[in-house]
């Protein structure tokens, strides 16, 4: 994985989306591990660098806190971009699970996100929603029926389902799967190839525009 | 070590409180201002501080007129203890008693087994942010020393012992009742190590639960989306690692026009 901007690569990432895909990404996992660490005994040692449990429930807490941000600017930010379905071509790349799984004979165009992160990111977002929601409630039970309170812990723990094979799959893809995409999240530029490949629509449309940006050196 | 039953029999009960004061004595729980509601049940509700309360009810009897009703409301020790079964940082758990111990220690507040609880018997906190209930009197119950309130009971309405030995006794005072008794604990969540004998259907007693149970939502929590959040991201995980075997990375370069071999 090389990480250096070479001449001729294309920008595809502004700074402002890596910072926000860390801070999403930072908070995402420190609340998976840290919530892992209290929902399992075996994983109980977890709070271990923390001082215990108590202080791991705060630092989960606190995290979830500063995820509600990191989760709405994710929202906003992309969903233009990866929110709305591309009719009917993404269709039928879904169908082809884009080529990644069996061999097709043509994969449809893809824009700037494909179909299968569109619906990662949809998934990211119903389900942080989801947790942001039922993790104030659990936060703050006063008031509430209990029978409400109980679902909700079992709603968290759905979300916990529905995610983490998502991460799985965006992790693998992100960097052993696809190579050259991994450098979208730290320089944010990549070859003209891996944009041919996974975001041509969006390649041409660029072009068009003159709006490409190209690393032509220092 | 066998399991261990305390019997609260309402039809030997007068109502003294004794019990309700022996346990805040011996668990050094503080007193505290309450205000006349105009009933003889002080405090109203179990509440941090207070891990025992008797209720008094009044139900209308017909030509008998009024009938008062006595009941000890305390933590009833479920064989299938939703608590334990909620509780991230194992302060609850059973003991060899069959009893449900609290480890005030080890509690990190976080509120789960108050709402599990099909009793309503855990109470949070806020100041100390953990959880306080009954926990028969462990330390008592290590020293071969029946639980407080028992000790306290004046009557025999509080009754304490081996499950065999109790079960004896409950079945005894039920024959001797002629049918008005009615054991309350043994026919849900596995059976409480706190059973009841009442006077009266356990319909007409305020707040005590007809039919208790381990909420759904734990058991869907617990047996099915516990293991399903570990297995599920295993086996794509799994599924990933084959595929790279199989499959291998998507190779970008083959998109190019075939001229062209800078990537």
């Amino acid at each position: 994985m090389m990480m250096i901007i070479e001449k001729g690569m294309i920008k595809v990432s502004t700074t402002f989306e890596r910072l926000l895909h860390w801070y999403l990404a930072l908070t995402c996992l420190m609340l998976i591990f840290s919530g892992l660490g209290m929902m399992f005994h075996s994983f109980n040692f977890i709070a271990v660098p923390f001082g215990g449990l108590k202080n791991l429930k705060l630092v989960h807490n606190y995290t979830g806190l500063f995820f509600i941000p990191a989760l709405l600017l994710t929202a906003f930010n992309w969903w233009k971009e990866a929110g709305t379905f591309d009719l009917p071509d993404d269709i039928e790349w879904l169908r082809k699970a884009g080529g990644y799984l069996w061999k097709v004979d043509r994969i449809p165009e893809t824009g700037k996100y494909n179909p299968g992160q569109k619906v990662f990111f949809l998934t990211v977002v119903i389900v942080g929603l989801a947790m942001i929601g039922s993790g104030l409630l659990m936060l703050y039970p006063e008031g509430q029926s209990k029978e409400l309170i109980n679902w909700m812990y079992a709603l968290h723990a759905c979300g916990v389902v529905a995610l983490l094979p998502f991460i799985v799959v965006h992790i693998y893809l992100g960097t052993v799967g696809v190579p050259g995409s991994a450098a979208l999240v730290y320089t944010g530029y990549t070859s003209r190839a891996w944009c041919l490949s996974q975001c041509p629509k969006w390649l041409r449309k660029k072009e068009e525009d003159g709006t490409l940006e190209i690393f032509i050196g220092e | 070590m066998s399991k261990k039953i305390k019997l609260y029999d309402a039809t030997k009960c007068t109502g003294c409180r004794g019990c309700q004061l022996a346990c805040k004595q011996w668990n050094n729980l503080p007193a505290e201002q309450t205000q006349n509601r105009g009933s003889y049940q002080n405090p109203a509700n179990l509440n941090p501080h207070t891990w025992l309360v008797m209720h008094f009810d009044e139900i209308d009897a017909g030509a008998d007129g009024v009938k008062w009703l006595f009941r000890k409301d305390s933590c009833m020790h479920c064989t299938d203890a939703a608590c334990v079964k909620v509780c991230p940082s194992g302060a609850l758990s059973y003991t060899k008693y069959g009893t449900v111990a609290l480890d005030q220690k080890k509690c990190i507040g976080c509120k789960e087994c108050v709402a599990v609880c099909p009793f309503n018997v855990p109470q949070y906190d806020t100041k100390t942010e953990k959880v306080g209930k009954c926990d028969m009197c462990f330390s008592r119950l290590e020293n071969n020393l029946e639980p407080a309130c028992v000790k306290a009971c004046p009557t025999g309405a509080l009754q304490f012992g081996d499950e065999a030995e109790m079960k004896e006794i409950i079945k005894n005072r039920l024959a001797a009742l002629k049918g008005k008794g009615h054991l309350y604990g043994d026919k849900f969540v596995g059976g409480t190590h706190m059973l009841y004998i009442l006077p009266e259907q356990p319909v007409h007693y305020a707040g005590l639960p007809q039919n208790p149970m381990v909420p759904a939502s734990l058991i869907a929590w617990k047996e099915w989306l516990k293991p399903l959040s570990l297995l599920a991201p295993g086996a794509v995980l799994a599924g990933t690692f084959l595929h790279y075997l199989t499959k291998g990375p998507k190779d970008v370069r083959k998109s190019l026009p075939e001229t062209k071999g800078d990537a």
